[in-house]
């Protein structure tokens, strides 16, 4: 087909679309997107017929379908007799829950099914430490923890229900400052566990014969916040049981191995019973890596017999998924006249919020990049990560990564400053290098943070009179 | 008075889990017209990811992108995979990809060798072909041996596999190990105009050198490092979940939890180092995670040569920038005042 066609096919759909009664035929159709015939051969781009296939500027087939707007999120699924859950929220940082009174929802006229956290078969799950609950059982560990979900007819009357659900609570002192945490003997947020539920220490060689031979001493605190994924798309899931007792689960979940067998721990039910299928994921950036609604509508799927569909609201995705962790940095560098790094010490304090959740690796992460990519001899690393009754914390883009680089970098610059370096030359002086030692001993391949520092300063127009400025 | 600044930073981050097994596992078909399908367990979160391993099972066939069908995401349909996290994909759900194109592959050459009269390891793949190495006008279309492997044969070319990157534990006391298989580099260097009456940044452009390895997909590694960038502008600059006294957020939704729109993005240049890992598909690390690491560091050391201010947390919000402005100019007035 050549590109004359195309066009005469394209301007043939378009007549056909705007007949006089044309009005009368929109208002009856339904408020989606007409399907308009794709001329396939053209929109193939070449660089996905090219061989070899390396290294090709292939466009992906997705691209087309969300261009043409015919991507089906799971926003846009629907299957018949489908309910709509929402789950109530706790609202409260840290409590006793004495009392969950969910008679008043039942009664309302399109709420089919309530599930509390005494309704779920096994409530905890976690990718390393089991302790999260699904809904929350004896107690609340973080204000945004769910206390109870409404299935009912729609989202509307699901949302009203949670109003009537009445929870009672024995208000507890929260623990909301990690380094507070971090002191704390008793209290403790998940007592009898201690706050501190991980610690990693990276050493190598002799820091203090470093710090000795150093021309100067350098330290420096940093601090970083917490921040959302934010995904276009929130969580969502949909669950429906066949007759068999085996159930399908749409999900907006990134990892489906280990979701379902979270699933098979919280729902007590053999793996080979559950299927879970990813929808399209509509942004993920480490938000999406553990079960959120899934266990809660696959209950209330069952409770019901008809699909059921939880649909996190923007609020929820804020106060419920995780987020990033905030760490507190201190550093302790010494370095030569020449600007070398002879010693560092460092140590972080990570805020795990209510759960444990990825905090292990981004705990060990953090610690193990926090030198920076630098050649060091001397190196001791310490750090913790706490809980407070905070929103957890958990996997996100850069697993602590961003942390610690806006904190070995802020300190480079000033230790570049201090000694009247330009900060391009004190980063290629300490530069790591093919073969260089790593932090845990490691010998590395494939070292071209050097050559990533010469292209950027040549793509940037960097002059080397920075230290002046 | 706006005031100009640049900043550079420069990172490294690892592939895949600390020590921790992380599988991916693959299987691998090719069909009888010499398409191909690739099944996978990992799930496509809008990186580019099913490309990058259609890419790769092609690159191993000799085929085109566009030959190779991938089914993922079903717990039912699609072999384990550990998923799409700690940028892992390219390498290792790669790596296992490539192995199960490589073994499917073996099963077309043990047909096709002796239709051209060679052994098996005198053959290669290229351009849809199982052709002789060094003598490649002496072919065979690869739908027709896959044909042949399955109607006359009956060793229909499926290939499966598994990789998990090779770590070794650290020891408690000293952290002493090879936590993670391969690791890579970048640096950013952002240029900002802060304005020093008011303490409002804005940043102008960032030029960005990144590290994957071999990049399967240039187009997607750009992609994915202009993503990265806007993620650490929100927060160098503007993202911030903030709490009351009782620890409930108050800032849960879009108007108060402030993040970089499209108008916020600088002018971003990409380029991507010549690298090259062994151990990784076609010589591909990875790319995701890192792109977002160094912005915020490159931002802030930015700020800092505009207008001589440190700050020490984040994010850099207006108002921050503005008091440590204004300690700054009291400090100095200070000095003056004691030197008069």
């Amino acid at each position: 087909m050549d590109r004359h066609d195309t066009e005469d096919k394209k301007s043939a759909v378009v007549e056909r679309k705007t007949p006089g009664d044309a009005l009368g035929e929109m208002l009856r159709a339904p408020a989606a997107a007409p399907l308009v015939p794709t001329p396939l051969e053209t929109l193939v781009p070449e660089a996905r017929q090219q061989t070899p296939a390396v290294r090709q500027r292939a466009t992906r087939p997705d691209a087309r379908l969300h261009g043409l707007g015919q991507t089906k999120y799971i926003d846009d699924m629907y299957f018949p007799g489908m309910l709509y859950a929402k789950i109530k929220r706790a609202g409260i940082a840290s409590a006793r829950v004495l009392r969950v009174d969910t008679s008043e929802a039942e009664k309302m006229p399109g709420v089919i099914a309530v599930v509390t956290g005494r309704d779920v078969p096994c409530n905890s799950f976690g990718p390393s430490l089991k302790d999260q609950p699904v809904l929350a059982g004896e107690r609340v560990f973080h204000a945004g923890d769910g206390v109870a979900a409404v299935a009912a007819v729609t989202e509307q009357i699901a949302a009203e229900a949670l109003e009537k659900i009445t929870v009672e609570y024995e208000p507890l002192t929260p623990v909301l400052d990690p380094l507070v945490s971090l002191g704390l003997e008793t209290p403790g947020v998940h007592a009898p566990s201690p706050n501190i539920y991980g610690h990693k220490v990276i050493k190598k060689g002799d820091v203090e014969k470093g710090f000795a031979a150093s021309h100067r001493i350098f330290e420096a605190s940093y601090r970083t916040q917490m921040v959302e994924h934010v995904p276009l798309e929130p969580h969502c899931s949909i669950a429906m049981w066949d007759a068999n007792g085996r159930v399908t689960i749409y999900t907006t979940l990134g990892r489906i191995t280990l979701g379902r067998a979270d699933l098979a721990r919280t729902l007590a039910v053999p793996m080979s019973r559950i299927r879970i299928i990813a929808t399209v994921v509509g942004g993920n950036f480490g938000g999406k890596n553990e079960i959120t609604t899934e266990p809660v509508v696959a209950l209330l799927a069952k409770k019901t017999g008809r699909p059921v569909k939880c649909t996190y609201t923007r609020p929820e995705e804020f106060i419920s998924s995780t987020t990033r962790h905030p760490i507190v940095m201190d550093y302790k560098t010494g370095v030569t006249k020449e600007g070398r790094i002879l010693a560092r010490t460092i140590r972080l304090v990570l805020e795990g919020g209510a759960y444990c959740s990825w905090s292990e690796t981004t705990l060990a992460k953090a610690c193990i990049l926090s030198p920076g990519p630098y050649d060091i001899e001397n190196i001791h690393a310490e750090a913790f990560v706490v809980y407070t009754n905070k929103t957890m914390t958990g996997a996100m883009r850069g697993f602590g990564a961003p942390q610690v680089c806006f904190a070995y970098e802020s300190h480079m610059d000033d230790i570049a400053k201090a000694l009247d370096i330009d900060p391009l030359e004190i980063r290629l002086r300490n530069a790591l290098r093919e073969g260089s030692l790593s932090p845990t001993g490691q010998q590395l391949q494939s070292v071209v943070v050097r050559d990533t520092l010469l292209q950027a300063a040549q793509r940037f127009g960097w002059s080397g009179d920075g230290a002046a400025s | 008075m706006k005031r100009r600044g640049r900043g550079i930073a420069c990172m490294w981050y690892p592939i895949g889990f600390t020590v921790s097994a992380n599988p991916s596992a693959a299987v691998v078909k090719v069909n009888e017209d010499g398409t191909a399908t690739l099944l996978t367990g990992t799930v496509e979160t809008g990186q580019g990811s099913l490309t990058i391993l259609a890419q790769i099972v092609a690159e191993e066939l000799g085929i085109a992108t566009d030959d190779v069908h991938v089914v993922s995401a079903d717990t039912d349909t699609t072999p384990m995979d550990t998923g799409a996290i700690a940028s892992r994909t390219t390498y290792v759900t790669g790596n296992a990809a490539r192995l199960a194109a490589e073994k499917a592959k073996k099963i077309l050459f043990e047909v096709a060798a002796p239709l051209l009269g060679v052994k098996p390891e005198h053959l290669e793949v290229g351009d849809h072909k199982i052709r002789i190495k060094g003598f490649p006008q002496r072919s065979l279309h690869i739908g027709d041996v896959a044909e042949r492997a399955r109607g006359v044969n009956g060793d229909p070319p499926i290939g499966s596999a598994s990789f998990n990157p090779a770590t070794a534990a650290l020891d408690a006391e000293t952290g002493q190990g090879k936590p993670f298989a391969t690791y890579v580099y970048a640096t950013q260097i952002a240029e900002v105009e802060v304005d020093d009456e008011t303490g409002e940044v804005e940043v102008l452009r960032i030029a960005a050198s990144h590290d994957c390895g071999t990049p399967i997909n240039p187009m997607l590694v750009e992609g994915q490092v202009e993503g990265g960038i806007s993620m650490g502008v929100g927060f160098a600059l503007e993202e911030e979940i903030l709490f009351d006294a009782t620890g409930r957020q108050i800032n849960p939704n879009l108007t108060n939890y402030i993040m970089p729109t499209s108008l916020d993005m600088p002018k971003v240049e990409v380029d991507i180092v010549d690298s090259y890992d062994p151990t990784g598909p076609f010589g591909a690390k990875g790319v995701g995670e890192p792109t977002c690491v160094p912005t915020a560091a490159a931002i802030l050391n930015a700020i800092h040569d505009a207008v001589g201010v440190r700050v020490t947390s984040l994010p850099a919000t207006a108002e921050k920038v503005y008091a440590a402005l204004k300690a700054k100019r009291a400090q100095e007035g200070k000095r003056l005042g004691a030197g008069a």
